[in-house]
């Protein structure tokens, strides 16, 4: 069960997988980072009614497991649409992966966003007012450039995160690395040595990640 | 107190103050509620240009927020001022507050009265001469090279121009409150503000930023400094106002209300000063 031979035999195929579980990563990362951004306004914005929608969305996002929301957005909203538009709608699954697993890290990343805006100190926002400097300066150049030395070690390990759990998408049919370890282990009839392959694959991908994360938070922390 | 100055509504740069070019700050009728807690009951006083101002009293008193009132750091809820040449008016109906001045006013007036906080609030992730620079480029508009000759100036004033390379945590509090002093300096404000810029030193690095204070005061700075060292206050302002809940309590020149106040809470409040 820890012969790897059979998993190297089989590499180009597991390496199409991995890379459709790098492009679910990278698609779902951009889609969560950018309505996480959005909320993370909404929360933090004057307007009550707004801060209520912002909060209740990222409370929703960070309920719902991941597992859950693929099979919902797969299944329930594309039949909820349909009825409703009273035309067929259908997801691909990879939209639907990218959908679900971008809400999910959106409702944390918006909260990430939130806290390393509000940990830079009010007096620094009050120096600079009190030097006549404006709000959209103030935030470009005082506020952001410490919010994201703050919050970028938080960010990174939450994307290791959403990393590991494109892991779950073969549950709606995505052809990533685990849906052709579940192939290729029921036609061999040897699927123990794949999942140890597939277990030493993501450990060697997300080491190489986290190293560059340390390596970027402490050529950071010096500068 | 001129009554007649009632508030008006908008921004009229130096026309009221126009009668009057010798006076640098006028305050009328000046209230501020946090709520449902007022703090500042209606405060009236004129500043000649020129001269030192020294607010004491005791915490909660309301010192810190008349402070912030005069650069529009906390919205004054009723009441008007002029500043600098600029006038900041709000409603003073009981109506509630009207602020008709827009962002780019405000930042106008602010760029011309400095403010000096208790906290340094120094850039963390900038130099001590990036510090000084920013809003030389950002507000004042000069080029970088401008910016860096004046920043090196006004750091060689407060004697920290060796420190310009460094960063803020590397250095002392009173090293850091010295910066915040030639950044707040080097827009070369019409006034400069001091909220209790000393309460987080210690004696030793509070006399040296004090030195520096003097120095300002010396060269005819108009400033207003909300204070807890009575030795300084006595020794360089032109002037001393004791507030209590409010409310001007006990305003004067040093030499009366250090050793002949008219109030009894000045009096009591100075005993604990001064033994």
């Amino acid at each position: 069960m820890f012969d790897l031979s059979l998993f190297w035999e089989y590499r180009a195929i597991l390496l199409q997988g991995m890379l459709i579980n790098l492009l679910i990563f990278a698609l779902s990362s951009t889609l969560g980072l950018t309505i996480g951004l959005i909320a993370c306004v909404g929360r933090l914005s004057s307007f009550a009614p707004l801060r209520a929608a912002s909060a209740g969305y990222i409370e929703i996002g960070r309920s719902i497991p991941e597992f859950v929301l693929l099979i919902w957005i797969n299944n329930v909203l594309p039949f909820a649409l349909s009825t409703m538009l009273g035309e067929r709608i259908h997801f691909s699954p990879i939209l639907s992966a990218t959908l679900a697993l971008g809400v999910v890290a959106s409702g944390y990343f918006a909260e990430t966003f939130r806290a390393g805006i509000q940990a830079v100190p009010r007096g620094h926002l009050e120096a600079a007012r009190a030097l006549g400097m404006r709000t959209p300066r103030i935030l470009g150049r005082i506020v952001l450039p410490q919010a994201i030395r703050l919050m970028l070690p938080e960010l990174m390990s939450q994307n290791i995160g959403l990393l590991k759990t494109t892991t779950l998408v073969s549950v709606i049919a995505v052809p990533d690395i685990m849906y052709q370890v579940g192939i290729i282990g029921q036609q061999e009839m040897k699927p123990l040595p794949l999942y140890t392959g597939t277990a030493f694959a993501f450990f060697l991908v997300i080491l190489a990640l986290t190293t560059l994360v340390h390596h970027t938070h402490g050529h950071l922390r010096r500068s | 107190m001129n009554t007649t100055l009632t508030a008006v509504e908008g921004e009229r740069p130096c026309d009221t103050m126009g009668a009057d070019p010798s006076v640098a700050i006028r305050v009328v009728g000046l209230k501020k509620s946090f709520g449902d807690v007022a703090v500042l009951h209606g405060i009236s006083f004129d500043l000649p240009r020129g001269q030192v101002l020294s607010i004491i009293g005791a915490s909660g008193s309301g010192k810190s927020t008349l402070l912030r009132c005069l650069n529009y750091l906390e919205r004054p809820s009723a009441g008007a001022i002029w500043i600098a040449g600029h006038q900041l008016t709000f409603d003073a109906n009981g109506e509630g507050a009207r602020h008709s001045l827009s962002a780019a006013q405000i930042a106008r007036v602010r760029a011309e009265v400095g403010m000096v906080f208790q906290q340094f609030n120094l850039w963390p992730h900038m130099t001590v001469v990036q510090n000084v620079m920013e809003a030389l480029i950002q507000v004042r508009k000069l080029n970088s090279k401008e910016a860096r000759n004046r920043a090196e100036h006004y750091l060689a004033k407060v004697n920290m121009l060796d420190a310009a390379a460094r960063y803020p945590a590397r250095l002392s509090g009173g090293q850091q409150q010295r910066v915040a002093i030639a950044r707040a300096l080097a827009m070369e404000p019409q006034i400069m503000l001091f909220d209790e810029a000393t309460s987080s030193l210690d004696p030793e690095l509070t006399a040296e930023v004090l030195a520096v204070m003097r120095l300002l005061a010396r060269d005819g700075t108009t400033m207003v400094v909300v204070t807890h060292e009575m030795a300084f206050a006595r020794e360089v302002s032109d002037r001393v106002m004791f507030l209590h809940d409010g409310l001007i309590e006990e305003d004067g020149v040093p030499s009366v209300v250090f050793s002949n106040p008219g109030s009894n809470r000045c009096r009591q409040f100075l005993s604990k000063f001064l033994g």
